[in-house]
């Protein structure tokens, strides 16, 4: 299950240099007219998608970015973006 | 031994239009439920839709260890009554399930631990269930190839010693089970694909499949690490679930050294011996989420390092077979197991992370309760979805290592 990340500043480093941070969930929820449901939405809600998703990765073993990239679960291996999201 | 037999839960039936309910997902949980449906609640007229076969997913590839020794005063007397049915289980299916008791060894490795095991031991003892902390010495006489030394990477302060856990044949379980299930009516359609879960004015109306429509009004989604993704594809439901490939291994057979199901929260390592003689032994979780399914030679050494330190004995023996499977971890790393919320008929059981098979036995009997009454039973309830939004997160991470993306 080796996993390769592109880091935009290291560029392809081993995916055991990277913590994972989630599935990309969008923007923040503003804070006015928060309810309860939408914030556990934010938090902790998941697609668990089965193929291509995006998601943050964040470089603990090296520059320290955070940034987001596609990867196919069922394969582990970096990935274009479905058309649609492009 | 090579003859066309037709497997213990009867011939392939053919795939009605109709059910009283239909269950997703040919494993443990699934094959459960449908036999409590059956026995119990006298709803026989049950179908379970499997894509593969029976067995295929975490059913088989769970290292089959059963235990009752949790955190919570909630998680606690459900794996309690769980590890209770084995025996009965194995009476009432008549299908020997070959439960071992041979008792489980959580070693500590620091005062902090030891600590948590304190608390652990205190939860056990309130709800009737055996379990006590012992020294690094008590240790070492119950398991001789311990190592007790100081000079290894996380020494051994102590551990949690609970006798009635153990090791069930996962087979046997899924086999006895689904024997159990046929014979009372059920119909276990395998290589029959759930496409599509149909609702109307807010209630479940019946489930497309590879095979053709069924019309029902209940509908249980119980496929271990790919429920999730089912019922979020198929309802646009989310839950708060991550996926990960968890490993396991055997090494090649040795002559009995273990008598217990050995683990270290510390080292990320468990090891019993098989009836056949191999250690079995595992852990370990991918740091991030993936259905692979595959095996990291990053794990085979993490693995061989951390016997090698606590179980010197086992230097040099070889590992014969590996695999992987699914596990599907929520935040408080316990299940959600709910029922006509928001779909009316929809009850879904997952979120079981690696401890789907010890609570396996008791799920089925209390889902099928929950499922033919619309009741949810008071042991049931607090694992329901709504915990999450209502800030009620349960304190199960308390119990041992943090194993989600996060770590």
């Amino acid at each position: 299950m080796a996993l390769t990340l592109t880091c935009p500043i290291c560029g392809k480093r081993n995916g055991y240099e990277f913590r994972f941070g989630g599935e990309d969930k969008g923007p923040r929820p503003p804070e006015e007219g928060l309810t309860p449901g939408a914030w556990c939405d934010y938090v902790h809600m998941n697609n668990c998608t089965a193929g291509v998703q995006k998601e943050w990765w964040f470089h603990r073993d090296g520059c320290g970015s955070w940034f987001t990239t596609w990867r196919d679960t069922t394969r582990n291996l970096e990935a274009e973006p479905p058309e649609a999201n492009k | 031994m090579l003859g066309k037999r037709k497997p213990l839960w009867g011939k392939k039936k053919r795939l009605k239009s109709s059910y009283d309910a239909v269950i997703i997902g040919g494993g443990l949980h699934g094959l459960a439920t449908a036999y409590y449906l059956a026995k119990e609640q006298g709803l026989t007229d049950v179908a379970i839709i499997e894509k593969r076969y029976i067995g295929l997913g975490g059913a088989g590839r769970n290292t089959a260890i059963v235990r009752a020794n949790q955190r919570t005063q909630e998680n606690v007397p459900l794996y309690k009554e769980a590890l209770d049915l084995w025996p009965v289980l194995t009476k009432e299916l008549d299908f020997n399930l070959m439960f071992n008791n041979c008792g489980n060894v959580n070693l500590m490795h620091s005062e902090a631990a030891m600590k948590a095991a304190r608390m652990n031991v205190a939860t056990a003892q309130f709800h009737g269930v055996e379990s006590h902390l012992i020294d690094a010495k008590e240790a070492k006489a119950l398991v001789p190839a311990l190592n007790i030394s100081e000079d290894i990477t996380y020494p051994i302060h102590g551990a949690m010693y609970h006798p009635p856990g153990g090791i069930v044949r996962h087979d046997a379980v899924v086999w006895g089970l689904a024997k159990g299930a046929a014979k009372q009516g059920v119909h276990i359609h395998q290589q029959t694909e759930a496409t599509a879960i149909h609702t109307g004015g807010g209630r479940i109306t019946g489930v497309e499949t590879t095979r053709g429509r069924i019309s029902t009004n209940r509908v249980l989604v119980s496929a271990g690490g790919y429920s999730a993704g089912i019922i979020n594809r198929m309802l646009g439901l989310r839950l708060p679930i991550s996926v990960l490939t968890i490993q396991a291994m055997v090494t090649q057979p040795l002559k009995p050294i273990l008598d217990h199901v050995v683990s270290s929260g510390a080292y990320h390592c468990y090891a019993n011996q098989t009836l056949k003689g191999e250690i079995a032994t595992g852990a370990h979780m991918d740091p991030w989420p993936n259905y692979t399914t595959q095996n990291t030679a990053h794990y085979i050494k993490h693995q061989a390092e951390a016997l090698s330190d606590w179980l010197p004995c086992l230097r040099g023996v070889k590992f014969m077979r590996i695999w992987g499977g699914l596990a599907d971890m929520t935040p408080d790393m316990a299940p959600i197991m709910d029922g006509n919320d928001p779909v009316g008929g929809l009850y879904m059981d997952c979120g079981w992370g690696y401890f789907g098979f010890k609570s396996c036995s008791a799920v089925g009997k209390y889902m099928a309760q929950y499922m033919a009454t619309g009741n949810c039973p008071d042991i049931l309830k607090p694992f329901h979805l709504r915990r999450y939004e209502n800030h009620r997160l349960m304190g199960e991470t308390a119990a041992l290592v943090n194993y989600t993306p996060d770590n």
